[in-house]
């Protein structure tokens, strides 16, 4: 904590901005606020949501802004932290002008940051994961991906799916981890699986074996392992170390499909491990759709984007360049950037109305709504049903490192068959 | 029963790593009075040390010696321009503690500057897995454990045997009387700081081939640990921490393997409280001036 401050400290404002092309920051800029850790060991969360950001900016600025005005990116560093992330979104929400949209607010810092923003009445798309949010009664709250609990039954679709029906589950004692297991609880005794061990270890801690002792014991056909990179690496290469060199497939979130998971875990478990042993489980984006050809575009186009394959690899991360289109779109039909004014309409272009022409990018949206057309938003996650909490979960995918170490798609599962396996 | 007795096993592979780590701070705390809490981010920067060395071909265990070498070489600079001269202005024991915090921070993120936040990894420098009387250890921690065993028995003889030691140990007791019988007391303080390092220096690296893969808050995460070693076997008492690091050790594993893991810690340090409840100097405090200070 104190090491993350200093962070802070040495690293000047935690505050930045950007927009998509040079020169064009001005007065007139409407500004969307990237809410995620921008410093710390959870950096690369950060990275991939300014991403997503720097690429729908691209694409929005391409088609000529949202009500004539250019938007931009406003990074604002929460450093994963609560505790850092308190002042550091009340000064940007303070002192930052044309704050209008607000995206990323993951789940280690949104119980703090999501009632700031609301408060502000600043339209928000979350990533957060945290089941508190599945129902919510924050106006300007919006998720477009699932909860915890669902990506834990997920994960029990997918081993299901592969035929493994013992599985060991091994969470890491972090906000995030934590909130898959009762979804994978639940998934498992509907599912009529066996759950050979439900063990919660803490992160980066020097040795596992006991832990492993015990997994081991339970025979499991597959292990359901969330945590960081460093504790999953440790833990496989100990399972490694005392099970004889055989380790189990591991199925996982795709919070962990980074360079970072792939280069640790590579390193201790071989090549052939990671790219044949390990199922990434979390939001569905299909690669073949034409919103998502427009959206690898704008990745592949955005100059501040360094690793656009992994940025394509995680569907979270594609709803935040959907949300930044929808919130856009919403400013153009309302006529204004005002929160209060154009929140309601987000819920009408994702449900569209009757009649409505279906657009599958910012550029024709813009056309069909600057022609007096109503609209319906279709975009990289495909169809977008926010229930009365504003919560839209859609499917769900399984995805795999290639031996480059880029995601790759494996299959899909259903959303209802998710759902399925959750009580009520 | 066999569950204990692996779980035993592991612990004593844990805590090994502890115990050659808190034999070098106990010394440097016991000998020179100063609670260095930048000994942690010494120890990180001995594991990234052993990673770059280990990048350019070099073999894990002449990576551990280069790194000793190397921490024991920046402690005892760390000491004579920063330490040395804050106490010679008459800073005290907390306002030097509050410097060792903020120069471990210091160091850890000038680590970041350079090596980036991201975890790097070692590898696998196991060795092959051995299986005895219901134990299972690695090659590699067989190696860290006699290697702890050396350095703890190492100190004690130096200590006890020879006359650096006994100048070591009157610095300890009263450096000012030390002083007066023509001890070269900054000279014993520098010396000191150069052993400690490199026992910190060795027990980053081999804290690094133990968690396979780590980032810059390695070492920092893992001093409590060893000030708890430190404390729990008698400030300044090789022997003591090395009995604190075995307790620590085998008291987290024990836990992992009977209770949650997300709770190993808890149990281990309730135990700690407990033992210096009943021995509030520690398990074999002897009391040297450091150590009747800090239990009061």
């Amino acid at each position: 904590m104190t090491a993350l401050l200093a962070l802070a400290a040495c690293g000047g404002s935690s505050i930045s901005s950007s927009t998509s092309s040079a020169g064009v920051t001005g007065a007139g800029t409407i500004n969307i606020g990237v809410i995620g850790p921008m410093t710390g060991p959870a950096a690369e969360i950060g990275n991939l949501m300014s991403g997503a950001c720097y690429a729908a900016v691209l694409d929005v600025n391409k088609a000529g802004g949202v009500l004539g005005r250019k938007v931009g990116c406003t990074l604002v560093d929460d450093t994963g932290d609560p505790a850092d992330a308190v002042p550091n979104v009340t000064r940007a929400l303070a002192t930052t002008s044309n704050l209008n949209m607000a995206v990323g607010l993951e789940s280690n810092t949104a119980a703090t940051t999501i009632p700031l923003v609301n408060s502000a009445r600043i339209p928000m798309v979350s990533t957060n994961g945290l089941v508190a949010y599945d129902k919510t009664t924050d106006t300007y709250f919006w998720r477009m991906t699932p909860s915890d609990d669902q990506n834990g039954a997920a994960f029990v679709a997918w081993a299901a799916k592969k035929g493994y029906r013992r599985v060991a589950v091994v969470f890491q004692n972090n906000i995030g981890a934590q909130g898959n297991d009762p979804g994978v609880v639940a998934a498992v005794r509907k599912s009529g699986g066996t759950m050979t061990t439900n063990i919660t270890i803490p992160g980066d801690a020097s040795s596992y074996s006991s832990v492993v002792a015990r997994v081991i014991a339970g025979k499991p056909q597959a292990l359901i392992l969330a945590g960081d990179p460093q504790t999953s690496a440790t833990f496989l290469s100990q399972y490694r170390q005392l099970n004889g060199g055989a380790v189990p497939p591991v199925i996982t979130s795709t919070d962990s499909i980074t360079p970072a998971y792939f280069s640790a875990v590579k390193k201790v478990m071989g090549a052939g491990y990671v790219t044949h042993s390990m199922y990434f489980v979390g939001s569905y984006v299909s690669p073949a759709s034409h919103a998502f050809g427009i959206y690898k575009s704008a990745v592949y186009g955005a100059s501040q984007i360094k690793d656009p394959a992994t940025i394509l690899g995680v569907g979270v991360i594609a709803s935040i360049y959907d949300g930044i289109n929808l919130m856009g779109l919403a400013m153009q039909m309302a006529h204004s950037a005002s929160g209060p004014a154009y929140n309601t309409d987000i819920a009408k272009i994702a449900a569209g109305v009757p009649g409505a022409v279906a657009v599958d990018s910012y550029a024709t949206g813009l056309a069909a709504l600057k022609a007096g057309q109503q609209i319906h938003y279709v975009g990289v996650g495909g169809p977008i049903h926010f229930n009365a909490f504003h919560n839209s979960p859609g499917n769900f995918s399984a995805s795999g490192f290639s031996a480059s170490g880029s995601p790759t798609l494996l299959g899909v599962i259903p959303g209802t068959q998710v759902q399925q396996l959750l009580p009520g | 029963m066999s569950v204990f007795i692996e779980a035993v096993g592991f612990g004593v592979a844990a805590g090994a790593v502890i115990a050659l780590g808190a034999v070098g701070f106990t010394v440097q705390f016991g000998i020179s009075n100063v609670l260095n809490i930048t000994y942690g981010a010494l120890m990180t920067l001995a594991a990234y040390l052993g990673y770059a060395l280990l990048s350019v071909g070099v073999g894990v265990w002449a990576a551990l010696a280069v790194a000793a070498a190397g921490i024991a070489v920046a402690s005892a600079g760390f000491n004579r321009l920063l330490i040395a001269p804050l106490r010679r202005r008459g800073t005290g024991f907390v306002g030097v503690v509050i410097v060792t915090v903020a120069a471990g921070i210091v160091i850890q993120y000038c680590i970041v500057a350079i090596a980036g936040p991201d975890t790097v990894s070692y590898g696998q420098q196991a060795g092959g897995t051995i299986r005895a009387a219901g134990f299972v250890v690695t090659t590699s921690q067989l190696i860290i454990i006699g290697l702890t065993v050396a350095a703890m028995l190492a100190l004690h003889l130096l200590l006890t045997r020879t006359q650096l030691g006994r100048a070591m140990r009157a610095t300890s007791a009263n450096p000012v009387v030390a002083r007066g019988c023509g001890i070269q007391t900054e000279r014993i303080i520098d010396v000191t700081w150069l052993i400690s390092g490199a026992l910190c220096g060795a027990a980053g690296v081999a804290l690094a081939i133990t968690t396979v893969t780590f980032d810059f808050t390695l070492g920092p995460i893992f001093l409590i640990y060893m000030i708890a070693a430190a404390v729990l076997g008698g400030i300044g008492q090789p022997y003591g921490a090395m009995l604190g690091g075995l307790v620590v050790g085998v008291g987290t594993q024990v836990a992992a393997a009977y209770t949650s893991p997300a709770y190993q810690d808890v149990y281990a340090f309730g135990l700690l409280i407990l033992m210096l409840l009943i021995r509030p100097r520690g398990l074999l405090a002897a009391g040297t001036a450091s150590a009747r200070r800090l239990a009061g």
